[in-house]
C-alpha cells in the first residue's frame, strides 16, 4: 500500500525491472496464457481491494521507475482519482449479453438454379432473391429488438451504460450469436432488482437468452463519461 | 510481435471461463483511469489492438455470415448506416438488372437458334 494525498491510497506490488521492460512486457502480454494469468490476478487484486471501499482500477501494467515516482504520478491524478471515486461508491458494474441461438436453416443458396423454365426463372429468381431479403431483415429486426429491449430494461435501473462490441463464436460458441454486450453502473440499492428483471427476461420464452454477471468493480466507468477513451495521460 | 491466436480452432473451447475471460479482458486492459506511468504504456495499445481484432474481426465475420450485421447497420451503433443502405440498394438493383439481363438474352437466343435449326 502507497499513501497518496487526501486519503488516498494506491495498492501496489514491486517488481524486477529487469522482467518488465518495453520488450519483456510486450512478449510476456502477447503470450495467452501469461496475458490470461496477469489479467486474472491484476482483476483478483482489484476485486480483493473493492472488500474495503470504493477502488479506483488502474488497467494492467501501470508501471512506474519507483515508489517515489508512482507517488508523483498518482498524486498528480488525485481529482480524477476523488471524481471517480464520488462516481463509484456505492455502485457496481453488471455485464448483460443478449444470445440469439443459430436455427439449422442454410442462408446464400444458390440464388438461380433453373428448374422452373426459362419464362419464369427471370420472375422466381427476383421472388427468391426478395424472400431470402425479407427473410433476412425479419430476423436482423427481431435480433435487434429483443437487443433493444433488454438494453432499454436493464438501462432503466442503471445510472450509465457502456456497449461494446460483441464476442464472435470462439467465445459464445458456434451455435449462438451475440447480439448485445453491455455493462451497466448501478446502484446497490437496485442491483437486485436489475437481476430479477434480466432472469426474467431471459425465462420469456423467445429466442434469445440473456446472460448477466456482476458485481464487477467499475472498471468500465471509472473514466469520467465526458472523457474520450484513451485521450489524454498516455504518452504525455 | 508474437502472434496470437483466438482462432475457433485454437486451444480454446467455449464454456462459462473463457467467457469470463473475455470479460475480464475487455474491462482489465482498456478500461480504467489510464495514466502515464514510467514504462511506456502505449506499446500495450499495439497488443490490445491485436487481441481486440482477434476477438471481434471473427464476430463481426460470423454475424454477417448469419445475416446479423446491424450493429454495423444500426444508426445508434454506427455513422456508416446510411451508406450501407445505399450500398445495399445498390447491390438489389445490380441484382435484379442481372436477372433481367439475363432473361433478356435468354428471350433472344432461343429465336436465333431456331432460325439456325431451321436452316
Amino acid at each position: 500500500m502507497l499513501p497518496l494525498d487526501e486519503g488516498l491510497w494506491a495498492v501496489t506490488q514491486e517488481v524486477p525491472a529487469a522482467e518488465f521492460t518495453e520488450d519483456a512486457l510486450r512478449s510476456r502480454l502477447a503470450d495467452q496464457r501469461q496475458l490470461e494469468e496477469s489479467a486474472r490476478t491484476h482483476h483478483a487484486v482489484v476485486t480483493a481491494a473493492s472488500a474495503d471501499g470504493p477502488v479506483v482500477p488502474l488497467p494492467l501494467a501501470t508501471l512506474f521507475t519507483d515508489p517515489h515516482r508512482a507517488q508523483a504520478a498518482l498524486n498528480d491524478q488525485r481529482p480524477r482519482f476523488l471524481a471517480a471515486l464520488d462516481r463509484l461508491t456505492g455502485r457496481t458494474e453488471w455485464a448483460v449479453k443478449v444470445y440469439l441461438r443459430q436455427r439449422g436453416e442454410g442462408r446464400g443458396e444458390a440464388p438461380a438454379s433453373s428448374t422452373s423454365t426459362a419464362e419464369a426463372s427471370g420472375q422466381a429468381y427476383l421472388k427468391r432473391v426478395r424472400d431470402r431479403d425479407q427473410q433476412c431483415r425479419a430476423r436482423q429486426d427481431a435480433a435487434l429488438n429483443a437487443a433493444r429491449h433488454v438494453h432499454d430494461v436493464a438501462a432503466g435501473y442503471a445510472v450509465a451504460s457502456v456497449q461494446r462490441r460483441p464476442h464472435g463464436p470462439e467465445i459464445t460458441g458456434r451455435d449462438r450469436t451475440q447480439t448485445l454486450n453491455a455493462a451497466y453502473l448501478v446502484d446497490d440499492a437496485q442491483a437486485p432488482r436489475l437481476v430479477a428483471a434480466m432472469r426474467a427476461l431471459g425465462h420469456a420464452p423467445s429466442e434469445a437468452e440473456v446472460e448477466v454477471s456482476g458485481p464487477w468493480v467499475p472498471y468500465s466507468f471509472a473514466e469520467a463519461p465526458d472523457a474520450a477513451p484513451g485521450a489524454g495521460g498516455i504518452g504525455v | 510481435m508474437t502472434e496470437m491466436e483466438f482462432s475457433p480452432e485454437s486451444s480454446y473451447a467455449p464454456g462459462p471461463s473463457t467467457t469470463n475471460l473475455a470479460e475480464i479482458l475487455e474491462r482489465v486492459l482498456d478500461k480504467g483511469i489510464v495514466i502515464a506511468g514510467d514504462i511506456k504504456i502505449d506499446l500495450l495499445d499495439i497488443e490490445l489492438l491485436t487481441i481486440r481484432l482477434r476477438l471481434f474481426i471473427s464476430s463481426v465475420e460470423t454475424a454477417k455470415k448469419a445475416g446479423i450485421d446491424w450493429w454495423e447497420t444500426d444508426p445508434a451503433l454506427s455513422s456508416r448506416a446510411a451508406e450501407h443502405s445505399l450500398a445495399l440498394e445498390n447491390k438489389e438493383l445490380r441484382e435484379k438488372v442481372e436477372a433481367l439481363e439475363r432473361k433478356a438474352s435468354r428471350a433472344s437466343r432461343s429465336p436465333r437458334r431456331r432460325a439456325e435449326e431451321d436452316s
